[in-house]
C-alpha cells in the first residue's frame, strides 16, 4: 500500500514508512536516545528529499520520547530540575541552529556539512563509550564491582558559580554546564535532525556524573521539548516538515519503543552501552565512507528559492 | 525551501483558472471533478500555433505540392485535470490527435512524423559540483538555471535527428539538449563570489538533463507515437509519482520532409485534491499552526502509547 507524501511530493511505502519508525522506535526505547540520528539518514536513503528528512524526523522522535518518559517517571527516574535546565538551553540552542540551516544552505554546503558533523561526533562519542563499556564489562566478569562515580572526585566544573542541589540525581554542581550541554544538543538537533539523546546521554554519563538510570528519563523529558521546538521551527522556516510522513513514523515508532524498553530491561548498563556504542560507530562509518569514497555522479540537483 | 516556488504558481493556477472559465461557470468545482465534461473552459485550454519557421531557405529538392489545404494537426489529452490524492503513485496520460487533409496512404507509411513534447513547471535549479578537498568530497561549483521544467517528455513517431535538423530542434526547444533553461550565474567555489566561467555552464547543463532522466523526470520514447489511421495517431506518457504538482504545457508537432506543418498545444493540469491539498495549504499558509500540529499529534501518540503499555504493566 502507498500513500502520496505532500510536503515530499512523492509516493512512498506504507509498510515501509511503519518499519523504519518502528524499527528505530526499538532502538531508541532500548537504549533511551531519540533515534533521530538514525532516522533522518535511514529517510534520505528511501529517497525522501535531505530537507524534509531533516525536517520531519524531530517529529518523531516528539512521540517516542513522550512515551519513553513517562514510562520512566512512572518509576521516579526523571529529574525535572536538571530536565528543565537542559531545556533552557536546548531551546536557545535551537533557534541558533534553525538560522544555522538557513545560511549553511545558502552556501551549498548543507549536506557536507551535515555529513562532517555527524562523523566527526559519532566517532568520538562511539570510541569513548566503547572504551569505557569494554572496560567495565571486563571488571564486571572479574568480580569486581563498577562505579563511574568515585566518591570525593572533582573536577574543573566544580568551581563554576551559581551551584544547585539536583535532589534525584544526588548532585550539587553548577547550573552552567547543563545549560551548555543543553544549548549544545540544541544546536545538533536543528542541524541535524536528531533530538541529540546519543549525545546528551553520554555526556550526562561521563561529564555531570548524573546516574545511569536518571539519565534516560531525563535526556528523554528534556529531548521532547528540543525536538517539539524543532519541529515547528522547521515548519515556519523551511516549510520541510510533511506531516503524513511523520505521522506514519509515529505509529511505528511508539510501537517499536515500548518493544525496545520491554527488550532493555533485560540488559545491564554496560551491554547496553556497549551496543549503543557499536551502533554509533556503525553509522559514522557509513557516512564517514560516503565522505572520502569517490561518488559515482559528482553532480546533484537542488531547487533554489526564487 | 524546494517547495517555494509553488507559492508562485499557485496563484497563478487559479487566476489562470478563474480567466479560463466564462460567466455562470464554477472554476473551483471544474478544478475538483476528476474527469470534467467537455466545457468551453475545455475548448479554450488546446490550441492551434501558427508556424513560423525557423529558416526560411526552402530545400531545393522539394516539388511544389499540388494547391491543396494545408495539413494540420488537432489533438486533446485523455485527463486535462489529473488529481494527486493520498493513493497518487503516478499517472498515464493518453495524448491522441489527428492530422486534418492527411495525405498519408496508410498508418505504416511514414508520411508524417508527430513529436510531443510535455513540459513540466519551470523552476529555478541549482546543479552543485562536488570535488575532492582535503581529502573529503565537498560541493565546490555550481551553476543555476533558471525556467528549468520540472518534467520533460519527448514522444516521436521516430528518432529526432530523423525528423528535421539540430537547427529545427533548437528552433521549436525539441529534444534534452534543447531544454530550455536559462544559465543564470555561478560561482567557482561555494560561498565565495568567483563566477563560473560562462563556457562551463554546458557541462552543468548536460549533468542536469543526465540527473533528471535518471530520476526519471525528463523521458523520451523514440517511437511512441503511432498512427492508427490515415490521420489519426496516439501516445501513451507516463507521469511517476515524483512529478512536481502545478500545469503542464503539451505541444504537439507535426512534421513533413523535416518541415514543421503545424503545431497545436494543449494545457494540462496536476492537482493536488482532497486530504492532500489541504495539509499542503496548511503548511504554507499556517506555518505555525502546522508545525503546533505535529508536535500535539506527536504527543498524543506518545501519550496514547504510554497509557496502554501503563495498563498492560499493572
Amino acid at each position: 500500500m502507498n500513500l502520496y507524501l505532500p510536503i515530499a511530493e512523492m509516493s512512498v511505502s506504507v509498510v515501509v514508512m511503519l518499519g523504519m519508525g518502528a524499527s528505530v522506535g526499538f532502538l531508541s526505547g532500548l537504549f533511551g536516545v531519540g533515534g533521530g540520528f538514525l532516522l533522518t539518514p535511514l529517510l534520505i536513503f528511501a529517497g525522501i528529499p535531505t530537507v524534509v528528512a531533516v525536517g520531519t524526523a524531530p517529529a518523531q522522535v516528539v512521540a517516542s520520547s513522550v512515551s519513553g518518559a513517562l514510562a520512566q517517571r512512572r518509576r521516579g527516574n526523571v529529574d525535572l530540575k536538571l530536565g528543565w535546565l537542559l531545556v533552557a538551553g536546548g531551546v536557545v540552542g535551537s533557534f541558533v541552529g534553525v538560522h544555522l540551516v538557513a545560511v549553511l544552505r545558502r552556501t551549498g554546503q548543507f549536506d557536507a556539512f551535515v555529513s562532517l558533523t555527524y562523523v566527526t561526533l559519532l566517532g568520538v562519542v562511539g570510541a569513548l563509550m566503547l572504551i569505557e563499556s569494554v572496560r567495565t564489562l571486563r571488571k564486571s566478569k572479574a568480580g569486581q564491582s563498577s562505579s563511574l562515580r568515585r566518591s570525593g572526585q572533582h573536577n574543573w566544573s566544580h568551581g563554576l558559580p551559581f551551584k544547585m542541589r539536583f535532589h534525584r540525581s544526588k548532585l550539587y554542581i553548577s547550573a552552567l554546564p547543563p545549560l551548555m550541554l543543553g544549548a549544545f544538543v540544541g544546536l545538533l538537533a536543528a542541524i541535524m535532525g536528531v533530538g541529540g539523546g546519543f549525545l546528551i546521554v553520554p555526556a550526562m554519563i561521563y561529564l555531570l556524573h548524573v546516574p545511569t538510570s536518571v539519565v534516560v528519563g531525563t535526556s528523554q523529558f528534556q529531548i521532547i521539548f528540543v525536538t517539539a521546538v524543532t519541529t515547528v521551527l522547521n515548519a515556519t522556516n523551511s516549510h520541510s516538515v510533511d506531516i503524513v510522513l511523520a505521522l506514519l513514523l509515529m505509529i511505528g515508532g511508539v510501537i517499536g519503543a515500548e518493544a525496545g524498553a520491554a527488550a532493555g530491561q533485560r540488559l545491564r548498563g554496560e551491554q547496553l552501552r556497549f551496543l549503543l556504542a557499536l551502533l554509533v560507530l556503525a553509522v559514522c562509518l557509513r557516512v564517514g565512507w560516503d565522505l572520502v569514497s569517490a561518488p559515482g555522479e559528482p553532480f546533484s540537483l537542488q531547487n533554489s528559492e526564487g | 525551501m524546494r517547495l517555494l516556488p509553488r507559492k508562485v504558481w499557485l496563484p497563478a493556477l487559479v487566476a489562470g483558472l478563474l480567466t479560463a472559465s466564462s460567466g455562470g461557470f464554477d472554476p473551483a468545482a471544474a478544478q475538483r471533478r476528476a474527469t470534467p465534461p467537455v466545457s468551453r473552459v475545455e475548448t479554450k485550454r488546446g490550441q492551434q500555433v501558427p508556424v513560423t519557421p525557423p529558416s526560411k531557405g526552402s530545400k531545393p529538392d522539394e516539388t511544389a505540392r499540388p494547391p491543396d489545404i494545408p495539413e494540420t494537426v488537432q489533438a486533446d489529452v485523455s485527463t486535462r485535470n489529473v488529481s494527486v490524492t493520498s493513493s497518487f503513485t503516478g499517472t498515464e496520460i493518453v495524448v491522441f490527435g489527428t492530422v486534418d487533409n492527411s495525405r498519408q496512404p496508410g498508418p505504416e507509411s511514414g508520411y508524417y512524423d508527430i513529436v510531443v513534447v510535455i513540459e513540466g513547471t519551470p523552476s529555478r535549479l541549482a546543479v552543485r559540483k562536488k570535488a575532492r578537498v582535503g581529502g573529503i568530497w565537498l560541493n565546490t561549483r555550481n551553476a543555476t538555471f533558471e525556467g528549468v521544467p520540472s518534467y520533460y517528455a519527448i514522444w516521436s513517431t521516430r528518432p529526432l535527428d530523423e525528423i528535421a535538423s539540430e537547427a529545427t530542434m533548437i528552433g521549436y526547444e525539441i529534444g534534452f539538449d534543447h531544454v530550455r533553461m536559462t544559465p543564470i550565474g555561478g560561482t567557482e567555489l561555494a560561498g565565495s563570489s568567483s563566477s563560473l566561467p560562462a563556457s562551463d555552464t554546458g557541462e552543468f547543463r548536460k549533468a542536469l538533463v543526465r540527473l533528471k532522466r535518471g530520476g526519471g523526470l525528463y523521458v523520451k520514447d523514440e517511437f511512441g507515437v503511432a498512427f492508427i489511421g490515415r490521420s489519426l495517431f496516439r501516445a501513451n506518457i507516463s507521469l511517476p509519482a515524483n512529478v512536481t504538482v502545478g500545469p503542464f504545457d503539451t505541444r504537439v508537432y507535426l512534421f513533413r520532409n523535416e518541415k514543421l506543418l503545424s503545431q497545436y498545444n494543449i494545457r494540462l493540469n496536476l492537482e493536488r485534491e482532497g486530504i492532500e491539498r489541504h495539509v499542503h495549504d496548511y503548511a504554507f499558509h499556517w506555518p505555525l499552526i502546522y508545525g503546533m500540529s505535529t508536535v500535539f499529534l506527536a504527543m498524543a501518540a506518545g501519550l496514547a502509547a504510554a497509557f496502554m503499555s501503563g495498563k498492560s504493566m499493572r
